[in-house]
């Protein structure tokens, strides 16, 4: 009962949306329609004087040629960049482990760029559990740490990196800062990431990046609760499209 | 860790495109102020390395952000700014015109991008969203996000309906309304229930102001009503301000 309900409403709400969605255009819809109707009264006047029309000059020359139509070639449009990268992942009390993530970007203008981010590590032992021999703090299933982010770029200092004599690259440098969700230890945590990064491009398809972010979210995993700092640094490669 | 090799292959695969498409054909235009300036890359800070004189032409190879990459007829590849390429002609003289992304793209313009942090039902919710728009004003959007709390986590679908009021104006209101889905993982430590996933309908409304460039600021609020077995259905309110951007 209730899906009709919704089905009903949602089905009212879509003609009345795009109903008012047209209203704006109905004076000016009127005003065309009168001016349309004016013009061709005139038009008619214009018509009836012609064969009367003695003084016309004749025409000398019938433009018979045809306008040439010319389609405009599209322009790509590449602001979207989609790469993988590997590093390391400090998870704090857990010892630092590799992390391998995926991570897209679209660039809004030269400055800024939004990225996400996913990335997984796993978590070592503790030195809790290290000394104390056979405890166990958290389950195989529960080490993997997984994040995901969304966040803002900004570019600044663009620079041009030099491979010889020959070769520049142009590079810059760029902060990130966002917010996302990490899966650890048997609970998702809000996480805030702040860092920064370095991206040089071999061509203008590829870029290769270095990036050092933290992930910082509150734990309470080890008796008290505090916000843990989770250092990363990796290399990653991407494509524009 | 499965998929891995695979995005890996994917990745190749793609990398393997732009090469493929480089033989398209590319728009020429000719120069009319004194000389076009090429930058070495795509922002204001990389430096001027080559002019192209009056009268010359240009192939336009792609466009990154608010920037050309261009060829000359020597075969010289740089990038011209936006605002030079705005004062170069076509071949048959009329002006070299495209989307520019100022406040006149605000006001219409294809697609939206955003994100969101915020509170779904007293818990932390942060959400992305993504709008397609059929005219100034009605939008189609799609809405993903996650709640974190302190008993309940989640994740929700929406999707529905924009309708922008005034889209001409810098600060303009917008109602939504709208169905989803919500997957609730309960946290417990005495008893273990059972994660659920149910149906959800949403009405709404907020604020969007643009900023500059291509970003824009949108506050909203939703009321969702997530339908249960129960005999009353549910209610929870969303609140959440972010950022997003218009292409």
């Amino acid at each position: 009962m209730e899906r009709w309900i919704r089905v009903l409403l949602l089905t009212v709400a879509v003609a009345t949306l795009s109903g008012c969605a047209t209203v704006s255009n109905w004076f000016h819809h009127r005003r065309e329609a009168r001016e349309e109707r004016a013009q061709a009264r005139e038009d008619a006047k214009r018509s009836d004087q012609s064969p009367d029309d003695d003084s016309a000059p004749p025409r000398v020359v019938d433009p018979a040629v045809e306008r040439r139509k010319i389609t405009v070639p599209r322009i790509r449009s590449s602001n979207i960049e989609i790469g993988l990268d590997y590093g390391a992942l400090s998870i704090e009390d857990f010892g630092t482990n590799p992390v391998y993530g995926i991570t897209a970007a679209y660039h809004v203008t030269e400055d800024f760029f939004f990225q996400g981010e996913w990335g997984r590590s796993k978590a070592g032992r503790t030195s809790f559990e290290t000394l104390g021999g056979n405890i166990q703090l958290l389950t195989p299933a529960e080490r993997h740490f997984t994040y995901y982010d969304l966040s803002l770029g900004y570019n600044f200092l663009p620079g041009e990196a030099f491979l010889g004599r020959g070769v520049a690259l142009s590079s810059a440098f760029y902060i990130l800062g966002g917010i996302g969700s990490t899966d650890f230890a048997g609970d998702k945590k809000f996480t805030v990431n702040f860092g920064a990064g370095y991206r040089v491009l071999p061509s203008d398809w590829l870029a290769v990046h270095i990036t050092v972010q933290d992930r910082v979210f509150q734990s309470d995993l080890l008796g008290t609760t505090k916000l843990t700092n989770n250092i990363e640094m990796r290399i990653g490669s991407t494509v524009f499209f | 860790m499965r998929g891995f090799p695979a995005a890996v292959l994917v990745l190749l695969a793609l990398c393997l495109t732009p090469a493929v498409g480089s033989a398209r054909e590319h728009l020429q235009v000719f120069v009319t102020q004194p000389y076009l300036e090429l930058h070495t890359g795509a922002g204001r800070g990389y430096p001027v390395f080559n002019v192209v004189p009056r009268d010359e032409s240009v192939e336009v190879l792609f466009r990154r952000t608010d920037w050309f990459k261009v060829r000359t007829r020597r075969g010289v590849e740089g990038w011209a700014a936006q605002r030079d390429m705005l004062k170069t002609v076509l071949a048959d003289g009329s002006a070299f015109t495209f989307d520019l992304g100022d406040r006149s793209g605000f006001t219409s313009h294809r697609f939206e991008l955003g994100m969101f942090a915020g509170e779904w039902g007293n818990a932390t919710y942060i959400s992305t969203y993504g709008s397609y728009s059929f005219n100034s004003q009605l939008a189609v959007e799609v809405q993903l996000g996650q709640f974190l709390g302190k008993f309940t986590n989640g994740n929700t679908v929406d999707i529905g309906l924009t309708h922008v009021l005034m889209p001409e104006w810098r600060l303009s209101p917008f109602f939504t309304i709208g169905t989803g889905i919500v997957h609730l993982e309960p946290k417990a430590t005495l008893v273990q229930p059972s994660d659920r996933t149910q149906e959800t309908a949403y009405v709404g409304g907020g604020l969007r102001f643009y900023l500059t460039r291509r970003f824009f600021l949108r506050a909203e609020f939703r009321s969702h009503y997530i339908f249960t077995n129960l005999n009353q259905n549910q209610r929870a309110d969303e609140w959440k301000g972010g950022f997003a951007f218009f292409f």
